[in-house]
């Protein structure tokens, strides 16, 4: 039987992995803050990644969303455009000829994208009037489709081309051609006056093969019917093709048209990005993720470099379900490479497990990660498929400033339920929490789209709290926690890192029912 | 790629893995072994022939996924097949009773072993369930770029 008519006709089930007869029986509270509909008001830049039940299929393949929408302030959509891959197959510049919004005080509420036969929805959560998070909620006849993302205010137009130039770091991870992790990093120039890209490095990590090396030259043009008005054209980076959509000069979203499905952001990389050691310096805070041997895998930790060596180092692996805290850490070096700015190594070990990390710096405090640990020194055999982000740590204490503060929370990840279909799928969740001192209680609402379901369920109670151990950091070897109650569910655990009090990012710690990452960002 | 793969299991490898014991040898692994069994080498393959006796698309045991219970002649064997919708999409229904050949070997886990399976074979079915490196097919990524654009604090 065709799974999206099963779980369509199953939608009023309620199935929530980790549930048992007794979960959570928290409920959300009243919406209140700062936002309307007026704070939703200008065009924004969207992305999401996730998986799609097309019509006719009855398994889930991946997508990616790359795109802009046009809000009137009001609660309407002006008009937009989006591009979509879906495990390699692209659907480009498709319009988006309406829709609609709501926000609620909280910063929570929905949109709707109308696009060629049936809208595609969301849930929105904003962090200003310039950005937000959001999750793909579309449930309908011909679609079933959710992911992960977020929009962010573009600049004015007109756009220019020349608006792109100078370095940019990148990190592209998705679907190789085959469908199969793949994990493309590092950094290119583009010439302002011609488009061109005549240098750049990369390191590539396609299911397991670890490739690094100087890229083929490239260019980004604008496409002719549409970047006038949406910033949208298209680019061939180390050869293989894409799309792009200008945020502004420092950001720009792409998106891959052939060999697979890659997407990402590349960042303007600052005049006085690190290009030795001696220039690298403070605590970092990484996340990363992708896949092992074994299944999904997150990586998230801290350390500390000072110059040429690492110390403090603090770290949780989830592994596919096991989860693998590592708190004795040695030997951890620092080296850069002299021929590409920005470009280093960080490696560490602990008793069991040696650590090595390549990354891009795009600024003194944030770069790209990817880990290219050997099975065996030399054999370009990548031990495991991840990457992710490096980011300078504030310094310590590190809590939630004042007594309430509003939170957008976003994780994704991969569950194990049971229900109809008893596998391993996409799982997404997107809310609006509070922190109360002194304790740091959380209170909001969430949606929740599991994808072993097929059931979107929305105004979900949340709970929980956030433990804070030490100061914060890490850096005193404490690790901090984030515990979260869902209305119907068991308590879920974390492990959390606070980059700043503004910006935290957290994992699974316990239990293997989830494999989730993700991010808690302050509203402003 | 295409999934689904029919084949027939290379000769070399050697019908006497069948006396392989998983979870004798398995648990009594030194720190080292484990250390050596972090990563997939073809070099180590076994084939192992049994009777399933339970199959869990959805299992409780890291690591997520599907686990497949086989009674083999050298008693009960874990195994697993890496991501339940690689099966799905071939077509590939296993059930209680079913002979069934896998291909694959020991890897640690959380202090742990278990047997992550390449190639799952039944009949003249036979789908492979990782690459030559050991990664699963079709694994998903469990943070989506968007988040670790959102994390980097570049706004």
């Amino acid at each position: 039987m065709n799974r999206l008519l099963v779980v369509l006709a199953s939608a009023g089930t309620v199935l929530c992995a980790g549930c048992g007869g007794g979960g959570s029986n928290v409920q959300p509270p009243p919406p209140t803050g700062k936002y309307s509909l007026a704070s939703l008001n200008g065009q924004y830049s969207f992305v999401t990644s996730g998986e799609v039940f097309a019509s006719g299929s009855n398994v889930p393949t991946p997508l990616a969303r790359t795109g802009v929408f046009i809000a009137d302030g009001k609660g309407g959509i002006m008009g937009g455009i989006e591009d979509v891959n879906s495990a390699g197959q692209v659907s480009p510049a498709v319009q988006i000829s309406g829709g609609s919004y709501t926000v609620n005080a909280d910063g929570r509420g929905t949109l709707t994208l109308n696009v060629s036969a049936s809208p595609i929805s969301f849930g929105i959560v904003l962090t200003s009037t310039s950005d937000g998070l959001l999750i793909d909620e579309t449930s309908n006849g011909n679609q079933l489709s959710t992911g992960s993302g977020n929009f962010i205010l573009q600049q004015s137009t007109p756009f220019a081309l020349s608006e792109i130039a100078g370095t940019y770091v990148f990190d592209f991870p998705g679907m190789d051609v085959n469908n199969n992790p793949e994990s493309f990093l590092g950094e290119f120039v583009v010439d302002g006056a011609t488009g061109a890209i005549p240098s750049g490095f990369f390191d590539d990590n396609d299911f397991g093969t670890l490739i690094s090396g100087a890229m083929i030259p490239g260019a980004v043009s604008q496409d002719p019917s549409t970047f006038s008005a949406f910033g949208r054209g298209v680019a061939t980076i180390d050869g293989q093709n894409f799309v792009f959509y200008i945020v502004n000069s420092n950001q720009v979203r792409f998106q891959s048209t052939n060999n697979g499905m890659l997407s990402g952001d590349a960042i303007a990389q600052t005049s006085n990005v690190p290009t030795s050691t001696g220039g690298f310096n403070g605590n970092f805070a990484f996340v990363l993720s992708g896949s092992s041997n074994n299944g999904g895998l997150t990586r998230v930790g801290r350390l500390t470099a000072n110059g040429a060596t690492v110390s403090n180092v603090l770290a949780d692996t989830d592994d596919a379900g096991s989860q693998h805290p590592s708190n004795i850490l040695s030997n951890g070096t620092i080296t850069f490479d002299a021929a590409n700015p920005g470009r280093g190594h960080i490696t560490f070990q602990d008793p069991n497990f040696p650590f090595t990390f390549v990354f891009y710096l795009s600024s003194l405090n944030s770069g790209v990660i990817q880990d290219v640990t050997e099975t065996t020194p030399g054999s370009g055999a990548g031990i495991v498929i991840a990457d992710g982000s490096l980011l300078l740590q504030s310094a310590g204490p590190l809590t939630p400033i004042g007594p309430t503060q509003p939170y957008a929370m976003n994780w994704s990840g991969i569950v194990t339920t049971g229900g109809n279909f008893p596998i391993q799928d996409e799982e997404d969740l997107l809310a609006q929490v509070t922190a109360a001192s002194p304790n740091q209680t959380l209170s909001g609402t969430a949606d929740l789209f599991q994808f072993t379901t097929g059931t979107l369920l929305t105004g979900l109670g949340v709970g929980g709290s956030i433990t804070i151990n030490g100061d914060g950091t890490g850096g005193d070897g404490k690790r901090s926690g984030l515990t979260v109650d869902l209305t119907g569910a068991n308590p879920i655990t974390f492990v959390i890192y606070f980059v700043s009090p503004q910006t935290a990012f957290f994992a699974i710690h316990s239990g293997n029912t989830h494999l989730d990452a993700g991010v808690l960002k302050l509203q402003l | 790629m295409n999934p689904t793969i029919r084949l027939v299991v290379p000769s070399f490898i050697l019908a006497g893995a069948l006396s392989f014991c998983f979870s004798a040898g398995a648990q009594q692994s030194t720190q080292l072994d484990l250390r050596r069994l972090q990563s997939y080498e073809l070099s180590r393959e076994l084939s192992v022939v049994g009777t399933v006796i339970k199959y869990e698309p959805a299992s409780s045991v890291a690591p997520m996924g599907v686990h497949l219970l086989l009674q083999t002649a050298s008693g009960p064997l874990d195994v697993h097949l890496g991501n339940a919708k690689l099966l799905q999409a071939s077509h590939l229904d296993l059930n209680p009773g079913d002979n069934v050949r896998v291909v694959g070997e020991s890897l640690a886990l959380g202090g742990g072993t278990y047997f992550a399976a390449r190639i799952v074979q039944k009949g003249t079915q036979a789908v492979a369930v990782r690459n030559a490196k050991g990664f699963p097919f079709h694994s998903a990524s469990a943070l989506t770029p968007a988040q670790k654009e959102s994390l980097r604090g570049v706004r």
